[in-house]
């Protein structure tokens, strides 16, 4: 499947669309997924079979539990890699700016330092401890435009607004 | 061999004793480290899953750095691994993503050429040194019966990463052995650790780290041995996690592999890398291994280690 990059909505769920279309429900990829087996109510296989179904994706929020381990994709046997239909699906959520917290949290994180950490008092006296260089510069302004050229900037800003929303 | 060196920024911020562990081995072999100002790689699961074209950019963006310098990327975490390789196959493969991602990267002055290739440490101790040239470096054996863990990252997608076999990993396993290391068969040894959703849901991947836990138990291993800071801060911090969330009682100690290849070739400083565990009897298990007070550690199966009660 072609990474999406492109902004045509439509062009794009007839992509995951095309992806998932040899998948014949045989259900060895839920079988293989972690996740399905601890918590039944995330079916990668039944997620696919909508999209096949209605040509649509339906925003459930539960595509967010994939874990992204890729074994669904290791073990189907039509070459379906429905872990890449989940990222297509959760990118159309969150340009919507349906985002679990959590995840804007790491990206308003990288937005600000160009890392998903920093070290932390403790750290960076162990590391000189430890006798380790020092990290090398970071220019987080790279990173920010980086964000803002390709679109995140502007996911963040709608989850935002979303937020404040009226239920 | 001279890489960029990627630590990735779970191990320089938050294990740095297994940087230490890398940078004490790593001139052993030849394998020449240079530090580059590399951004978070970014994360293969969240970061791409809120917008691809933002992961595939930044990932972009750190191999033209390496390329800038002439270097091959050297990276150390399963999942910096996976988010570099996965996007280079992207954009080695698609002339059209590879112009998009280079329209964006020319608003900072750099460009994706393809020269730089992307590499997991374990590659090159496997493919490159070879057990045997690790064998010929150790100055003892660790007498250790261990489960190993090489990582979803490392593993899948077979068909592009081609690291090892997805199905039946057996070079992390190969590389134990060459320590003197026992590396014990379990259930589930390909199965995730849970970690890609500890932020989205804890219940479910603390339930997910609880089956691989309970697959691992069941041949009573002195230890874990794995090759991904995440992986390892999923096993050792996660544990206790486990431990309270579901009434168990794991503790077993849990290593990355360069730590145990520091303390087998007898190189000065590994006990500062040891004492930044947190499972008790850490470092008590590695003294055992090197045949150093207590019961030897093929004694009684599953008296120390992971162990349900
Ligand atoms: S394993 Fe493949 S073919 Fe079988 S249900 Fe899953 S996606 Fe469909
Ligand atoms: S990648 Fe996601 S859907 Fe596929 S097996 Fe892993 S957790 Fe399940």
């Amino acid at each position: 499947m072609r990474p999406v990059i492109w902004d045509d909505d439509e062009e794009r769920v007839s992509d995951v669309r095309q992806a998932a279309q040899p998948c014949f429900q045989c259900g060895v990829c839920a079988a293989s997924c972690p996740v399905f087996r601890v918590a039944p109510e995330f079916n990668p296989r039944i997620a696919v079979d909508e999209i096949v179904q209605t040509g649509t994706v339906a925003v459930t929020g539960r595509e967010w539990y994939c874990a992204y381990c890729l074994m669904c994709e290791q073990r189907c046997p039509m070459g379906v890699a429905l872990c890449e239909i989940l990222v297509a699906i959760k990118n159309l959520s969150a340009r919507d700016g349906k985002v679990p917290p959590s995840i804007v949290e790491m990206m308003d994180v990288i937005r600000f330092t160009g890392k998903v950490s920093h070290p932390s008092k403790g750290t960076t006296r162990r590391r000189r401890e430890l006798g380790l260089p020092e990290l090398p510069e970071v220019d987080a302004a790279e990173v920010q435009k980086l964000l803002e050229v390709t679109g995140a900037i502007d996911r963040l800003t709608r989850y935002r607004e979303a937020e404040c929303e009226p239920q | 061999m001279k890489y960029a060196f990627f630590p990735g920024c779970t191990i320089a911020d938050r294990l740095p004793f297994i940087e230490k562990s890398i940078r004490l081995v790593c001139p052993e072999y030849d394998i020449g480290l240079v530090g580059l100002p590399f951004t978070c790689c970014p994360e293969p699961n969240s970061v791409q899953s809120f917008s691809q074209y933002t992961w595939l950019t930044m990932a972009a963006r750190n191999i033209a750095v390496a390329e800038e310098h002439d270097l091959d990327i050297l990276t150390a975490c399963a999942g910096c691994f996976e988010s570099l390789a996965m996007a280079k196959h992207m954009l080695d493969t698609s002339a059209d993503t590879r112009a998009h991602v280079n329209r964006a990267l020319a608003n900072i002055g750099r460009e994706y050429t393809g020269q730089a290739r992307v590499v997991h440490l374990l590659q090159v101790l496997h493919d490159d040194v070879g057990c045997k040239g690790i064998e010929e470096r150790t100055l003892r054996q660790l007498r250790m019966r261990v489960v190993t863990h090489s990582g979803c990252h490392l593993l899948r997608p077979e068909r592009v990463l081609q690291v090892d076999l997805a199905e039946a990993p057996a070079k992390l396993d190969a590389l134990v052995r060459a320590l003197g290391m026992e590396s014990v068969d379990y259930m589930d040894k390909t199965m995730c650790c849970g970690a890609g959703i500890r932020g989205v849901n804890r219940d479910i991947s603390f339930a997910v780290l609880r089956e691989k836990f309970a697959g691992m138990s069941m041949v009573h291993p002195d230890a874990a041995v794995v090759f991904c800071p995440t992986c390892f801060i999923s096993f050792e911090a996660g544990q206790r996690v486990v431990n309270r969330m579901f009434g168990t009682e794991y503790r077993l100690p849990v290593f990355y592999y360069t730590e145990l290849l520091a303390v087998a070739m007898g190189l000065e400083g590994t006990e500062s890398i040891l004492s930044g565990h947190r499972v008790q009897g850490t470092e008590e298990t590695v003294a055992r291994a090197m045949g150093h007070g207590g019961t030897p550690a093929q004694a009684p199966m599953g008296t120390h280690g992971a162990r349900e009660v």
